[in-house]
């Protein structure tokens, strides 16, 4: 049987996978048989989960108040971030990141990174896609009736019109191939 | 953990057939410390995943948000505020036990980890089971996704019923779309909850069964980072849905 570990010595000094000879004691540490390679996992306080837990209720309740408030567009923002908090709050304490492999962290953050670029380039092109495109010359504006393909027309505009999927949109001279962004 | 305790206990649960490979050591790892790292990456590489999965909902929250606003406030005006702030302290109770729950199963406390498992699970089902009246709610108004929208159904036939009266006609244009959306991404949330439900109720009998101790409780540790996960979605889900622009609605509410 060839070793595995021929290039990890100090793995050979702590464990024996072959059952060949019996590991030596390891007294002069006390950590048990793994020695440092035991798991060593930060136990956190009942005291720490139960403020966590009433800083979470608190932040719940202040959502729930703020949402009274008419802030307008803001009121999402708002929403957000108190909703942020608490999520790095659940992150952070109960999920252990305070205390964990660092690297566990790095997945959340780029997680949270890509989502970012995911918001931030579908609602850049949602914003503008009724604009003119100067660079290659193409009117994608409402007015000019001429779109380019996957251009988006705003509903609110049309108000008089009847709810969208009832009949086709012949009166309006609106192709009917605009339809396929909106949902049923 | 004090180094004394880890050293009581290092004899309790041992397997035998590889030298002191523990049992719960699968081969493949060289030390426990190695098999717990890596678990928990592997999980947390899921929960990136799960967080990425459920953004492309959020996105299409965003943009329709943007372009519907006043039929989202009307439709958030008919769901049940009361019914989604509960909710919200129940999922964010359930996240305390199961946060406990690996507490106590670092400490090696066998009992209390049942009781925190049995708490979390018990909290899941409350969250079903209002989500069930709400849902209820929502079916018998004719508050349903799609072409659905404006005809009250049973919940559990989908067969309409007759005379019912549905606020829908009532409601701006395109409130539908907010009741797709809800409907699809509490829906989602909810399969996550029940998923969770399957899951503890594996840690429990395998925590009764004694396969976990100070020495190894990763399994415990990541289902809890799942549940926390299903408990942050909500988080955000909670403002989204249920408290657009409370107090000055476009429309009735």
């Amino acid at each position: 049987m060839t070793d595995p570990h021929d290039d990890h010595e100090e793995y050979d000094k702590v464990e024996n996978v072959h059952g060949v000879v019996p590991p030596p004691p390891r007294e002069d540490h006390g950590l048990g048989p793994y020695g440092a390679d035991e798991v060593h996992a930060h136990i956190g306080s009942y005291r720490m989960y139960f403020a966590v837990f009433m800083g979470l209720i608190v932040f719940t309740l202040l959502t729930v108040g703020v949402a009274s408030i008419h802030l307008g567009r803001a009121n999402l923002a708002v929403a957000v971030i108190i909703a942020s908090v608490k999520a790095v709050l659940v992150c952070t304490f109960f999920m252990h990141l305070k205390d964990d492999n660092k690297f566990n962290s790095l997945i959340l953050i780029a997680a949270v990174t890509f989502i970012g670029v995911f918001f931030a380039l579908t609602l850049n092109d949602v914003a503008y896609r009724e604009k003119l495109d100067t660079q290659s010359g193409n009117r994608v504006a409402l007015e000019s009736g001429d779109k380019a393909p996957g251009s988006w027309e705003n509903p609110v505009k049309k108000e008089g019109e009847k709810k969208e999927g009832e009949t086709p949109p012949t009166a309006s001279g609106v192709p009917s191939a605009e339809k396929s962004p909106h949902p049923n | 953990m004090s180094e004394a305790e880890v050293a009581d206990e290092h004899h309790d649960d041992h397997g035998e057939a590889h030298g002191d490979h523990p049992k719960w050591l699968q081969h493949h790892w060289d030390t426990p410390a190695q098999q717990f790292d890596a678990a928990k990456i592997g999980m947390w590489a899921f929960l990136g995943q799960e967080l990425l999965f459920f953004s492309g909902l959020f996105v299409a929250y965003a943009i329709y948000r943007t372009w519907y606003g006043d039929a989202f406030a009307a439709g958030s005006h008919e769901l049940n505020r009361t019914m989604g702030a509960a909710n919200t302290c129940v999922l964010l109770f359930s996240s305390l036990t199961a946060a406990l729950s690996v507490r106590s199963s670092q400490l090696g406390k066998k009992n209390e980890t049942t009781m925190w498992i049995v708490l979390t699970i018990a909290c899941a089902f409350i969250f079903l089971i209002v989500k069930y009246f709400e849902y209820t709610a929502k079916f018998h108004h004719g508050l349903l996704p799609g072409s659905a929208f404006g005809t009250p159904r049973d919940m559990l036939t989908f067969q309409p019923i007759p005379g019912a009266h549905s606020p829908a006609g009532e409601l701006p244009d395109h409130t539908h779309v907010f009741f797709s959306l809800y409907f699809v991404m509490t829906g989602i949330h909810g399969i996550h909850v029940i998923i969770g439900i399957g899951v503890w109720a594996w840690i429990l009998k395998r925590n009764l069964r004694g396969d976990f101790s100070k020495r190894y409780f990763t399994p415990v540790d990541v289902t809890a980072l799942y549940w926390h996960l299903v408990d942050l979605v909500w988080i955000y889900l909670f403002p989204m849905m249920y408290l657009i622009d409370y107090v000055a609605p476009g429309h009735k509410g």
